[in-house]
């Protein structure tokens, strides 16, 4: 009878040991999940220096196409797996224009939305945001629903080859929580309310989009480029 | 009474003692995929086979419960009656023996449906809902030594 409890036992210890590693690799710990106090951001100029869009693309391309996008929102989701692929190929890779990605977290309704956007600038120090922007909103089905997200998301990270520990340091600390915080800051004051919001710049001047499908955003680049095009003739 | 006395000097049969052992290996099992299942883990850790398909098929659930949680029951019955019948007192109990019985009887009917829907419907496989299928078989197989238990005194 010994022998048999010490075997039951010795189960007991190893699935407890199993189960609570698993399941502690997936609390929020020290992540930060929500907006933090940022010093200063009621000054323009201190916003619009904090306010740190992602970009891809020529950055020196004429015409900037901008994003305020929620990881966790359907409608980013379905922007980012079938709009901007063709406005990567009809714009940005041929130079003809540049993408910025900023974060605005709907956080009233999208609980993992902030950690999230700070998860992909995580991955941004691994090099590889885009490649991590687009995971998040592949699988965005898979991991919104969930009580905590950190483990999908570190599983994604380890799907792309990061640095695990690098990238888990980074996911559960405060880091990048300032600029997603700046971010959504800069989305309020330009008015912006809902996700995703696109907007066309161009010499210094930013036009909204009415609409986010393809041809929407086509038809006001295709116009800007031309309005640039006669001011510089 | 005369035969509790009895029992006091039976040894504990081995058959549930291997039952306990056996449901203690798949309670830890079921409860993985249930911690899954709730979200309290990352993606599912899958080496062999679709995990990931398996857990998020609609044949997952039960009506609003996970099999997961289903599982986790189930085992803790089992385990609860094989530690329970090998006390000294218990160890000649028919009953014990006949809810042992059909209780691995239903858990190895369901199994069986899962694995038929994993082979055929799903048409992908989950490696923990495997481990789980061959532990319900073995429990079951070591249920059957508690047949002539309770059908002796039932005769």
């Amino acid at each position: 009878m010994t022998r048999f409890y010490l075997i039951l036992g010795t189960i007991t210890v190893l699935g407890v040991g199993a189960i609570s590693w698993v399941v502690g690799g997936n609390v929020l710990g020290t992540a930060v999940s929500d907006p933090i106090e940022v010093e200063g951001l009621d000054d323009m100029q201190v916003l619009a220096e904090l306010a740190q869009g992602v970009s891809s693309g020529d950055t020196a391309a004429a015409v900037t196409i901008i994003e305020f996008g929620d990881y966790q929102c359907p409608g980013c989701g379905g922007f980012a797996l079938s709009v901007k692929p063709q406005l990567d190929l009809m714009f940005v890779q041929t130079g003809r224009a540049q993408f910025v990605f900023y974060d605005f977290p709907l956080i009233a309704i999208h609980a993992h939305a902030f950690l999230a956007a700070r998860a992909a600038r995580c991955a941004g120090d691994e090099g590889q945001y885009w490649e991590y922007h687009q995971q998040l909103f592949r699988n965005q089905s898979s991991w919104s629903g969930r009580q905590s997200a950190v483990g999908a998301f570190l599983g994604y990270g380890e799907a792309l080859g990061f640095d695990q520990d690098t990238f888990e340091g980074c996911l559960k600390s405060d880091k990048y929580a300032d600029v997603v915080t700046a971010n959504m800051r800069l989305g309020a004051e330009l008015g912006i309310s809902g996700t995703p919001t696109v907007l066309i710049e161009a010499q210094g001047q930013l036009r909204p989009v009415i609409g986010v499908d393809f041809q929407s955003i086509e038809e006001a680049i295709e116009s800007v480029l031309e309005d640039v095009g006669a001011a510089r003739d | 009474m005369r035969e509790d006395a009895a029992d006091l000097h039976t040894p504990p049969p081995g058959n549930r003692m291997v039952i306990a052992v056996l449901a203690m290996g798949g309670f830890f099992v079921a409860l993985y995929l249930m911690a899954h299942n709730v979200g309290l883990t990352g993606p599912i850790v899958c080496g062999v086979g679709d995990c990931g398909t398996v857990q998020s098929s609609v044949y997952a659930k039960v009506g609003p419960i996970p099999v997961s949680a289903i599982g986790v029951v189930g085992y803790l019955i089992l385990l609860g009656l094989a530690c329970l019948g090998v006390q000294p007192i218990h160890r000649e109990s028919s009953v014990i023996g006949a809810f042992l019985f059909s209780g691995s009887l239903g858990g190895v009917t369901f199994s069986g449906y899962l694995t038929y829907l994993e082979a055929f419907v799903i048409e992908a496989w989950c490696q923990y809902c495997v481990i789980s299928a061959i532990i319900m078989v073995l429990i079951f197989l070591a249920t059957l030594p508690e047949i002539p238990r309770f059908a002796g005194r039932a005769s």
